[in-house]
């Protein structure tokens, strides 16, 4: 890969190369070699291999083979414990219920406004729509809609398990 | 969950997406204030430029991030990184426009009212942490030359 990208530089100044490694192992749709995260990360892929060994340890990033070779992937369990660990300290019980509400409301809006119960179900209706802007709006709506449920899938978990997730163990350290 | 990947969820994907572009955006020194928006939801990540940083005659430079990762693991990922910068707005996109051929490209208007000008872009990458790096680059020179 070219060393000449635009924000390269930067990126390389203002980040580690474990920055750099973990946040674009971070990233991929799909497993990946190290070789391919390399690539991506501007480091040498020994240095690579290293560090992904390093997060896979660490719980960040699965470890699996594929025709022979190590490839790595996001671990989802430690994306959604992140987005646990934030709602907790953003929020008490009471808010949590709050932005469930928050979050049913918007999804009902969205079934109310298109008749449909899924995203997938809206995306199909962007098919049928006769103007590019209309289109893109909807399938747009249907991103959010995933991000959406998504939150409000976790924000159910923070709440159900609210008592486990807030209890602070610094406090009796 | 989509496709034939049973342990791929293009939201879960989307939500890490979006979660590392605004730890980036954290990093990079001309950025202010960065947050999920709406807060609640966290469907995009909202930016404040810090504009003495960037040299520019601007007192308010917000920037927008949308990702989606696609329906599934072989997709491309639909994105957009818009800047409003007074009247006017701007900003690299990775989406079906029916403007221009493929998929990226760079959208300029100069006030609410008038027409977008549309021009073909080809990102470098389309990891979102790169993507992240080489936009903040490009806006630095866009905003010089408004």
């Amino acid at each position: 890969m070219p060393d000449d990208q635009p924000g390269l530089d930067a990126w390389k100044r203002e980040t580690s190369a474990f920055d750099r490694v973990r946040s674009v192992a971070s990233t991929v749709s799909k497993p990946r070699t190290a070789s391919y995260i390399a690539d991506e990360a501007h480091v040498a892929e020994n240095t690579a291999r290293e560090h992904l060994e390093r997060l896979v340890d660490m719980n960040v990033l699965l470890k699996s083979e594929r025709g022979g070779a190590a490839t790595y992937s996001p671990d989802p369990l430690h994306t959604r414990l992140q987005t646990l660990r934030d709602l907790v300290e953003e929020h008490d019980h009471d808010g949590l219920i709050q932005l469930k509400a928050e979050l049913q409301e918007r999804i009902e809006a969205w079934r109310d406004q298109y008749a449909v119960d899924s995203p997938d179900a809206l995306r199909e209706r962007a098919a049928e729509t006769d103007e590019a802007p209309a289109t893109r709006e909807i399938l747009a709506t249907a991103n959010d809609w995933e991000l959406v449920r998504y939150r409000l899938d976790v924000v159910e978990d923070a709440i159900e398990n609210y008592a486990t997730y807030s209890r602070d163990y610094r406090a009796s350290a | 969950m989509h496709g034939g990947d049973r342990s791929y969820d293009s939201a879960d994907a989307s939500h890490r997406a979006l979660r590392e572009i605004r730890r980036e955006l954290e990093r990079h020194p001309a950025i202010a204030t960065v947050q999920g928006f709406p807060s609640g939801e966290f469907t995009q990540v909202v930016a404040q430029l810090a504009t003495d940083r960037l040299d520019v005659d601007a007192d308010d430079i917000t920037l927008t991030v949308r990702w989606f990762a696609g329906e599934t693991p072989d997709d491309r990922p639909q994105f957009s990184f818009h800047l409003s910068a007074g009247a006017g707005d701007f900003g690299w996109h990775h989406e079906p426009n029916p403007h221009v051929d493929g998929w990226g490209h760079f959208q300029k208007r100069s006030g609410s009212d008038a027409a977008y000008q549309y021009e073909p872009f080809e990102f470098s990458s389309t990891n979102p942490v790169r993507v992240v790096w080489e936009i903040m680059d490009l806006l630095s020179a866009e905003l010089g030359s408004e």
